[in-house]
């Protein structure tokens, strides 16, 4: 295994991801949190990258930074009392010690299964080299109807979305 | 053990399983209901993750990334109803830890 410039820069991808992370789990002011997420999906972003997903990755940023983050950071902010933020997050240390068990057997059969495991390789297929003209294709060919069914969900989440925040009007 | 290269697809699934198990635990651990959605929002992000691992390194097609696109999409979906939700939420008890929300009566 040799690292070069390329395994360097997946190595400080990766842990962009995957350090926040901790953050958003242990941190008790939920204002870290949001930036902390923040953080992690930009290194999921820059993952997309890595796996030739150009397409995917600038989803990525503008659907989670553009859209998710900001709205995350709105209810944030009108929801909870500004002067005691330092303690908006907090954990209940029973169910976490419950959960560390599971996830510590989660990490056990992961670890298993890894080590197992030779992974499939599918002959004929062939990675094109810029992804966007075949996810078109696919978007209006194979995938028409689930396409449709999720433009019509979008517009069910803005309407119900707006009916449900609304201040009610006496 | 793992003779692979650093960029192969155990790296990606272990980077997406922590994200996976941080999600988890707060999911489970945390008392305000954003925190819980944080934690809904990073385990949606490590399954779009594997599904574009997946479909780059061992199918060498795009469909996994069509999956990985709509997962995108229903996350962001989720995302603005629980918003909206929560909102609705606290104007009705002004707070948000799910400890307390007992009730379902309005």
């Amino acid at each position: 295994m040799t690292i070069g410039i390329k395994e360097l820069v997946f190595i400080c991808v990766a842990l962009l991801t995957t350090v926040p992370c901790l953050i958003v789990v242990f941190s008790r002011n939920i204002l870290y949190s949001a930036f902390a997420l923040f953080f992690t999906f930009l290194g999921t972003s820059g993952l997309y990258f890595f796996l030739d997903a150009e397409f995917l990755g600038i989803t990525q940023v503008v659907v989670y930074i553009g859209g998710v983050s900001v709205l995350l950071l709105f209810a944030i902010l009108l929801t909870k009392n500004i002067n005691e933020i330092g303690k908006t997050n907090m954990m209940s240390a029973g169910r976490m010690a419950l959960v560390s068990v599971g996830a510590l057997a989660l990490l056990g059969s992961f670890g298993y299964a890894l080590s197992g495991t030779v992974w499939f390789h599918k002959d004929d297929g062939t990675y094109p080299a810029t992804t966007i003209n075949g996810l078109g294709d696919l978007l209006l060919g194979k995938y028409l109807l689930p396409f449709e069914v999720v433009s019509l969900l979008l517009l069910a989440v803005l309407v119900g979305s707006l009916v449900i925040a609304r201040r009610s009007v006496k | 053990m793992f003779n692979m290269e650093l960029t192969g697809i155990t790296s990606y699934l272990i980077v997406s399983f922590i994200l996976f198990l941080a999600g988890l635990l707060t999911v489970v651990s945390k008392r305000n209901i954003i925190g819980i959605f944080m934690g809904i929002e990073l385990i949606l992000n490590s399954a779009a993750l594997n599904f574009a691992a997946f479909s780059r390194l061992t199918a060498h097609n795009l469909e996994g990334q069509m999956v990985s696109l709509f997962v995108i999409v229903l996350a962001a979906a989720e995302a603005a109803i629980a918003l909206a939700l929560l909102l609705a939420v606290y104007k009705r008890y002004h707070d948000i830890s799910a400890d307390n929300l007992t009730t379902l009566r309005l």
